[in-house]
């Protein structure tokens, strides 16, 4: 395999001078650790999903072809979790981006003490997203939550609320906390752009006479354009796998009803140890990004954001 | 563009004062929590003032949990990991930004590639790879598995870094006999280091932080990271309360640390590595 990497990579591309040594074990390295535990895995995984392993049949493993997937889709319970990936991406990843973005609107100006202002609102992107699923969960706690109790004495609600108990709520309630966690992301990125704007094009907008609002159309989004477009799409491959802060909350239930296609694959791990079945549903969302990656850099390729 | 006008300048403070607000309350909630006596834990009206302040509920956590083990196994296993990821992206973020090769744009989409396999789809493989190279309950194992995590995404933010550092000042060391790889750490690392201390933020605290792969891969109490340690906690004490905001507590303080610290180095990294060029 070495021979063959070597002999791919060191084939260079005429006319640029560069040392094919040195560029073959510069990148061996990264190259040989993603082969070995992530493509080697996933190509097994993939074989996996149209096989029969579980726990329940270590001896007998053998192809059967799609049943895993039919077994899938005739799950009412993945076409939830499935609706529900949808509305969670969806959801989560529009209100990060507007909150995010209108924060970083709020902070592009210098004021007193901004860099510990950072610091305060920034931090819950460090935290472990599991930590912050159980964290929410206690503050949206019925009887001692203080979520509730504020409500109660805003009197916009009369008894506390059951939110991770009651479906409707509980969807509700992950979406809500999942976007308080990456408003910083979005904030992060978009102000790091904004203050790159150079000063002079909103002087020269201004000469030509343009408000706030024609300032903010013409010269803002256009020059950070590049950047929302690479964050989203991360965002929402990274926002599609993200499975700790429902874990950490609701692990999926009640009955289901907050799967997203990430808690249905791990709960079909922990509680039904079918690990066939599970591949088969990674086998979904790898499909589902890979067309939405396409799609996605397609069109933006023709706004000129392919600044990877 | 100085909006100065004093009218903005009230509905800024009044806006930033509510994102801090949001942002700030959560925290000092189970901060608070982890230090409520039982009395005051579960009443109602709900306290938001205790009178009485206790240690007990870490008392019990340090008792009845080992969290000094799963401290050091932590910091251990975040440390070394990124590290080791750090080095690596390196070479290939490098070699990335500075040379023209044939597959270079397949190595490119291979990288992004990675970053949509959910890991649950590799996590059985992985498993079965492992167990026959012992490396099951292995710190070393997990290791291994975090710098796999983090090597494409770590790849991908050193190549923009590297992009914007200028090639001449290499390509002059390498006239006065520098080797390349001599060039390329005393001469060009040393330019990128807000950049690559980002790299190693980034991955510390996404190590720092992982549940799955590690409550998968470890399963005894000695090896235990802290985020399996706070799982397993809750799968057997329950929900108490207020030793589960003194273990959350104990759970993110350090990356709080470490992001204050490192807050600039990660923003900076993070914007200019992976998105720009």
């Amino acid at each position: 395999m070495v021979r063959l990497l070597e002999r791919c990579v060191l084939h260079v591309r005429k006319g640029v001078k560069s040392p094919p040594f040195f560029i073959f074990w510069m990148i061996f390295p990264v190259i040989l650790i993603l082969s070995i535990f992530t493509f080697y895995p996933t190509v097994n995984g993939i074989i996996l999903a149209f096989e029969n392993y579980s726990v329940f049949n270590f001896s007998n493993i053998h192809f059967i072809g799609l049943k895993n997937f039919t077994k899938i889709l005739s799950d009412p319970l993945f076409w939830t979790a499935l609706w529900n990936t949808l509305w969670w991406i969806v959801l989560s990843v529009s209100f990060q981006f507007v909150l995010g973005f209108g924060l970083a609107l709020l902070m592009r100006e210098p004021f007193k003490g901004r860099g510990i202002y950072a610091g305060l609102v920034f931090y819950p992107w460090a935290l472990s997203g599991f930590a912050i699923g159980i964290l929410w969960s206690w503050l949206l706690n019925a009887q001692f939550g203080f979520i509730n109790d504020i409500l109660i004495k805003l009197h916009i609600i009369s008894e506390g609320i059951n939110f991770l108990s009651v479906p409707s709520w509980a969807f509700f309630s992950v979406v809500l906390v999942n976007i308080w966690y990456g408003i910083p992301f979005f904030a992060i990125m978009l102000l790091a752009a904004l203050q790159s704007i150079p000063q002079e094009l909103y002087e020269s907008a201004e000469i030509d006479g343009a408000g706030i609002f024609s300032k903010f159309v013409h010269v803002t989004i256009p020059y950070v354009s590049s950047t929302i477009l690479a964050t989203l799409l991360l965002r929402v491959i990274w926002v599609m796998n993200f499975p700790d802060v429902i874990y950490g909350m609701t692990q999926g239930g009640p009955g289901g009803t907050t799967n997203i296609l990430a808690t249905y694959m791990i709960n079909i791990v922990y509680y039904k140890n079918n690990y066939s079945l599970s591949s088969a549903v990674g086998v979904f969302v790898i499909t589902i990004l890979m067309i939405y990656s396409v799609l996605y850099l397609q069109f933006t390729s023709k706004h000129g954001a392919d600044e990877f | 563009m100085m909006r100065k006008s004093k009218k903005y300048r009230i509905f800024r403070a009044i806006m930033l004062s509510i994102y801090l607000v949001a942002a700030i309350v959560p925290i000092y909630w189970i901060v608070l929590t982890s230090f409520k006596v039982p009395t005051d834990l579960y009443a109602y009206p709900i306290v938001y003032f205790p009178k009485v302040l206790t240690f007990s509920n870490y008392s019990y956590l340090f008792s009845f949990a080992h969290f000094l083990t799963y401290f050091k196994n932590s910091i251990l296993i975040s440390f070394i990991s990124s590290v080791i990821s750090t080095t690596i992206s390196i070479l290939s973020g490098y070699v990335l930004a500075r040379y023209q090769f044939r597959l270079k744009n397949v190595i490119v989409v291979l990288l992004f590639f990675s970053q949509m396999i959910p890991a649950y789809l590799l996590m059985v493989p992985q498993y079965s790879m492992f167990s026959q190279l012992n490396l099951i309950n292995s710190l070393i194992g997990l290791g291994i598995l975090y710098v796999n995590i983090a090597a494409a995404f770590s790849t991908i933010m050193a190549r923009g870094f590297f992009v914007r550092i200028p090639r001449s000042l290499e390509e002059a060391a390498m006239i006065d006999g520098c080797s390349r790889i001599n060039a390329l750490f005393k001469i060009t690392v040393p330019l990128a280091m807000p950049g690559i201390a980002a790299i190693f933020s980034f991955s510390f605290i996404n190590d720092w932080n992982e549940l799955f792969t590690a409550a998968l891969f470890l399963n005894s109490d000695d090896k235990y990271t802290i985020p399996v340690a706070l799982y397993s906690f809750i799968s057997k004490v329950g929900i108490q309360w207020g030793v589960l905001s003194a273990g959350l507590v104990v759970a993110l303080v350090p990356t709080i640390i470490v992001f204050a610290f490192m807050q600039r180095f990660i923003i900076s990294g993070l914007t200019q590595g992976a998105l720009k060029e």
